[in-house]
This record gives C-alpha cells, structure tokens and sequence, in this order.
C-alpha cells in the first residue's frame, strides 16, 4: 500500500515537472534541442517507474511506532529553527541548543548533554574561524 | 617508460609535505569513519569537501584527502567487524562472519592482522591496475564524442539501478529524481531558469554538496534516533600478529579476491560491498571443504578485506578515465573535482596529469600509511567506540551544519539541507537507493549539454546518437544491464539460492 502512495505521488510529480517544461518560454534562438526536450525524457522515466510501483508494490516497510513521528517532527522543525537562528544568534549559541535537544532525544542527562554540546561548538567555531579560516556566523550578541 | 615517468612526476606530487599530511589525515580520518558504525564513507566524504573548498586546496591535494578517506573506511571498517560483529561499513558485513567467529576462538589478533595485510596487498595491486588500466582506457575513450558520452552515461545509469538496491524501479526513480534536480536552475545552453519558481537562491542550481550532506548524513542521523543507537561498547584486543604460515595459506585468496574486486570496482553500481560477498561466495565454492569459510577460517576474512579494498581503486578508473563515477563517494568526488575546475574524463591524463598520477601515487604512500596506522593503533580505535552516541550524532550533525554553511554562506541551504535529510530518511525506509539521486544530480547536467551538442552536430537526427559502433555498444550493454535483475534472478536464486547468506 505504502508503495503505491508513493508510486501515485511520483505520478504526480512526474506529470507536473512535464508540464512546467511544456509552459518554459523558449527563445528563438537556442539549439535545435532547446531547454524542454531532456526534462520530457525525465519526466517518462519517472512516470514509467511510478506506474511499475502502483501494479507492483514491495511489501510494507517497517514503520516506526507511531511516538517517532513526534520525535522526528520535532527533529526537524529544530533544523528548520536553526536555519532561521543560525546567524541572528550566531554557530555557537545555535549549535549548543541544536546538539543539547538531540543528546536529550539519545538519552544524555541535560547537565552532560549542555556541556559537551557547548564545548564541541565552541571547538569546531575556533576551529574553523580562528585556525581554518572559514567564515561561521558570530551572531548578532557578539557582532 | 611513459607510466614510470608520469608516476616519478606523480611522486613528485604525492611527497610534497602538504599533501603528505593530507594523505595521513585522510587515512586516519577515513578509518576513524570505518570503525564508527552510522557514519558511512560517503558522508564523511561529502563532510570533508567544503573544507577542501574552504582552505583553497588544489585539486590534486583535495582529491588526494578524499580518495584517503574513502579506502581509508574500508580498513577501518573491518576492526569492528571482527571485535564486536557490528560492521562499520556494508563492505565489511561479510568479513563479521569469519571474522567475529575468530574473535570469539581467541584469534581477534591474527584476524585482525589478516584484514590489514590483506587490505594492503589488495589496495597495493589495485593501484597497480588503476596504473595500467587508466592510460589505456583514456586514450581509447578520447575519441567519445557527445554521442558516445551521452550513451555511456545512460549505460552507467541502467548498471547503477540495476545493481544499487533490491527493486530496480525504485532505483530507476532515483535517478529519476536525481536528474531532476540537475535541471533546477539556469538552463546550461539558453539560459532561461528552470524549476526555480521564482525562487532566487535556486538560480545556480541545487549544491550537490547541500543534497550529498543532507540526503546522507542529516538521514543517516535520523535513522540512527529512530534505531535508538546502541550504548558505548568496549572490546579486547589481544596481541595482533599474523604468522607466516597463516599468511601464505591465505596469500592465493588474498590474490583471487584482490583481482574479482578490483574488477567488480570497475563496474559502475557494483561496488565495495558487492565485491566483498561476491569474493566470500567465490572463495567458499572454490576452497570447498578444505576450507572452513563461516566456521572462524582466516580466508573468510582475506577475501572480503582484499576484495572492497581492490574494489576502492577499482572504482576510481571509470571516474578518472570516463569522468563516469559508479557509486555515491566517486560521485562526490567528480562534484568536488568540476568544482575546482577539473572536468574528469580521457583528457585530464594529459591537461591534469597532477591531479591523476598524484592520486596514483599518493595511494601507494595511503596503502603504506594505513598498515602502520592500524596495526599498532587498532586498540586507540576501538577505544572510541566507548565514546557515547549522545555525544557522537550531535556532533556529526554540527559538522554537518558548518559543512553545508562553509559551501555558500547562505542559512537557505541549511533548510534544503533539512529537506534532503526527511527524504533521505523517507528513501531508507521504503528501499529506495540514495547513491543514484547524487549520480544524477552531478552528471544531469553533463548528459544533458551532450545530448544537446550531439543534437546540434546531427540538426536534430536522434539516429546520430545510434550512428557509431561504440554508442551502439554502449546502448546495448545499457539495455543488457536493465534486464540483468531478471535474468539473475531466474538464474540466481536456483544456484545462489541454497547457499547461506
């Protein structure tokens, strides 16, 4: 079942990246091939293999249980976070609270969790900037 | 003489103290990746490449470090195999068969001695090969014209599919996928923007290091929070020796599986992991009962190490000679050398030779480097694996964060990043293969810009791509290799069938 989902939701993609290729405007002068030609190809692969998944399914995966789903979305809505906060907070502050909610989810205590977390960031930081010379984000408290 | 000089020159190269460091360190990186279980060759691969950009390495420095890491992890990935029977790689999951067996008879020494002189006679003759083999498939491959390239990418994508992972059309959907991506941003002849939705950070197209860091490490971490890591572990090692009669009981395996690996290396999708079963099987039906492969036999460990080492070098030949990389790690390797300003392929023996022979000979400085590394070191090593997973995944996630932020300085890739780490995540689960998207995703753009030159040279007759014997041939095998999952299983599952594993 799982897999033809799946299956269906490539379909879908499939179809709509042919048709945003079938609506790019072309100018005159290109190559005889032009911009659209290779995405139909794509396009028909993956039609061709999505349809091949919804009549022939594998059997259903492994699903976690279902309290993972929380753990996984909270995952990643703190990737998202960090995304946003990386540079207005600077690497370091960000990366502490990123590492400490994961060691949490691996079972760390928070006291451990938060030290280590702390100093591994502020490591990798000196690192990077000091020795490296590779630019990270010092945040807007430092800056 | 033509190959002694350019490998002199190649010497010249490896031995200049820079990349000498940077051998050491990807050795040492790349067995520290093989011990660690959860973090695969490629991820560390892809995690060390915005620190090549970022420290301005040249290209031959910068593939030097990275070729180090990758045959680096085969080594590596043996130790705990045998100590602990938790393979660090998929390569090295045959070797915990004999392997963990031997450890459990009070023989983890000489296993492990067997691993590392075995990886380093295999990885040796492997550069041998890449040596010999390399020229001669450039000079041949010099005269591909855009027909030619265009066919042999569409070969190597149907061996990919057909060989990575269990369901061929999942397979062919990831490249699906993959190639997809490569057509996000400007169109390489006209360039209008594609697939950008207005979006102006995907002008220039998706980072393959961005997709590469998230697809692999970002999911691998995921997989490793839904598996609930297990705890630190801590293991005895005892003496590590190999006698001499042990050794030379073993040397026709070691050599067997050396030559089946480097081979089963070329093929583009084969791979480490495949050489390492194939190589097993093929020692255990030669050796019949006079081995006793699955019982504790050394052979059982010499054939797998010698055949993902060999297979290692193997694989640099495609990518090197074609610029057509078989597997995830040499895909990262092509995206970093086009990066740099490389385009890998039958003319970099002559416009790059320091990037090629410096390779070559940087391996034979790498394959001496991990044999004194190990076997003196093995116990350092295994010390690691005590260090907690709440500390080791966060960390690897935030190499991950200055890796993916080092490539652009934008946060927005750090979102994509996110992106690619649900779908890696979501892939894994449903079996689908991850090394095809990353293929895709840096030769799309190759493909494409030859299909269109071959196009223009023919003014739109689609029979140019089918117009010379090499295309032609190249077309068929890429049609055979499609069919090749049938065919196997028809055939396989009755001889392969019974045997275990």
């Amino acid at each position: 079942m799982t897999d033809r989902v799946v299956g269906f939701f490539l379909l879908l993609l499939a179809t709509g990246y042919a048709l945003e290729a079938a609506r790019m405007e072309v100018s005159f002068f290109t190559d005889p091939l032009g911009p659209r030609p290779f995405p139909y190809i794509i396009a028909a692969l993956m039609g061709l293999s999505s349809l091949w998944l919804i009549a022939k399914p594998d059997p259903e995966p492994a699903w976690p249980p279902r309290r993972f789903w929380l753990v996984l979305g909270l995952v990643l809505l703190s990737l998202v976070a960090y995304a946003h906060l990386v540079v207005p907070l600077g690497f370091v502050v960000a990366t502490t609270l990123e590492m400490t909610l994961l060691s949490r989810l691996f079972g760390a205590r928070l006291g451990a969790g938060f030290l280590s977390a702390l100093a591994f960031s502020l490591g990798v930081y000196l690192l990077f900037t000091e020795v490296l010379g590779v630019g990270l984000p010092v945040g807007r408290l430092f800056g | 003489m033509d190959i002694l000089q350019a490998l002199l020159n190649g010497f010249g190269v490896a031995l200049a103290p820079v990349n000498l460091l940077l051998v050491f360190l990807g050795c040492l990186v790349g067995t520290l990746i093989g011990v660690l279980p959860g973090i695969g060759p490629i991820s560390g691969v892809a995690l060390l490449v915005p620190l090549t950009f970022a420290l301005k390495l040249p290209p031959e420095s910068a593939l030097i470090l990275l070729a180090g890491i990758y045959y680096g992890a085969m080594y590596g990935g043996s130790t705990t195999s045998i100590l602990l029977n938790i393979p660090g790689e998929t390569s090295s999951v045959v070797t915990a068969i004999d392997g963990h067996k031997l450890a459990k008879q009070g023989k983890a020494g000489p296993a492990l001695a067997m691993a590392a002189w075995a990886s380093f006679i295999a990885g040796t003759l492997s550069v041998l090969g890449l040596m010999t083999l390399g020229p001669l498939l450039a000079q041949w491959a010099i005269r591909f014209g855009p027909a030619e390239y265009f066919a042999l990418m569409v070969f190597g994508f149907s061996t990919l599919s057909a060989l990575a992972g269990k369901n061929l059309f999942k397979a062919l959907a990831a490249t699906g996928f993959g190639l997809m991506l490569a057509t996000v941003g400007q169109d390489p002849q006209s360039g209008i923007a594609r697939y950008t939705f207005g979006v102006m950070q995907l002008e220039d197209g998706m980072d393959f290091l961005v997709v590469a860091i998230g697809l692999f490490a970002v999911s691998e971490v995921l997989v490793l929070l839904e598996e609930k890591a297990p705890g630190a572990v801590q293991a005895q090692v005892g003496r590590i020796y190999l006698s001499l009669r042990d050794f030379l009981t073993s040397l026709a395996t070691i050599l067997r599986s050396s030559v089946m690996g480097f081979l089963i290396g070329i093929l583009p999708g084969a791979g480490a992991s495949i050489a390492s079963f194939v190589a097993y099987t093929t020692e255990k039906r030669i050796l019949g009962p006079k081995g006793r492969l699955g019982e504790g036999d050394l052979r059982g460990v010499a054939a797998p190490e010698s055949a993902n080492n060999a297979a290692a070098g193997g694989a640099l030949i495609p990518l090197l000679t074609l610029g057509l990389p078989g597997s995830g790690t040499t895909a990262i390797m092509l995206g970093a050398l086009m990066n740099l300003g490389v385009t890998p392929g039958p003319q970099m023996f002559q416009t790059h030779p320091q990037v090629v022979w410096g390779l070559i000979a940087s391996m034979y400085v790498g394959n001496a480097v991990l044999l004194l590394l190990n076997l003196p070191l093995v116990g350092l090593f295994v010390r690691l694996l005590s260090v907690p997973a709440w500390f080791l995944i966060p960390a690897v996630l935030a190499i991950s964060f200055v890796g993916v932020y080092a490539v652009n300085n934008n946060p927005f890739d750090l979102l994509l990043m996110a992106v690619f780490g649900l779908i890696g995540y979501l892939m894994r689960k449903l079996d689908f293969p991850l090394a095809p998207v990353l293929l895709g995703l840096v030769l799309g753009y190759l493909m494409e810009i030859n299909l269109r030159r071959a196009m223009t040279i023919s003014s739109g007759d689609v029979g140019y791509l089918f117009s010379s014997p090499i295309a032609i041939a190249l077309w068929l095998l890429a049609g055979l290799s499609l069919l090749s999952p049938l065919l196997i299983a028809r055939l396989g599952r009755r001889r392969l069938g019974d045997e275990e594993l």
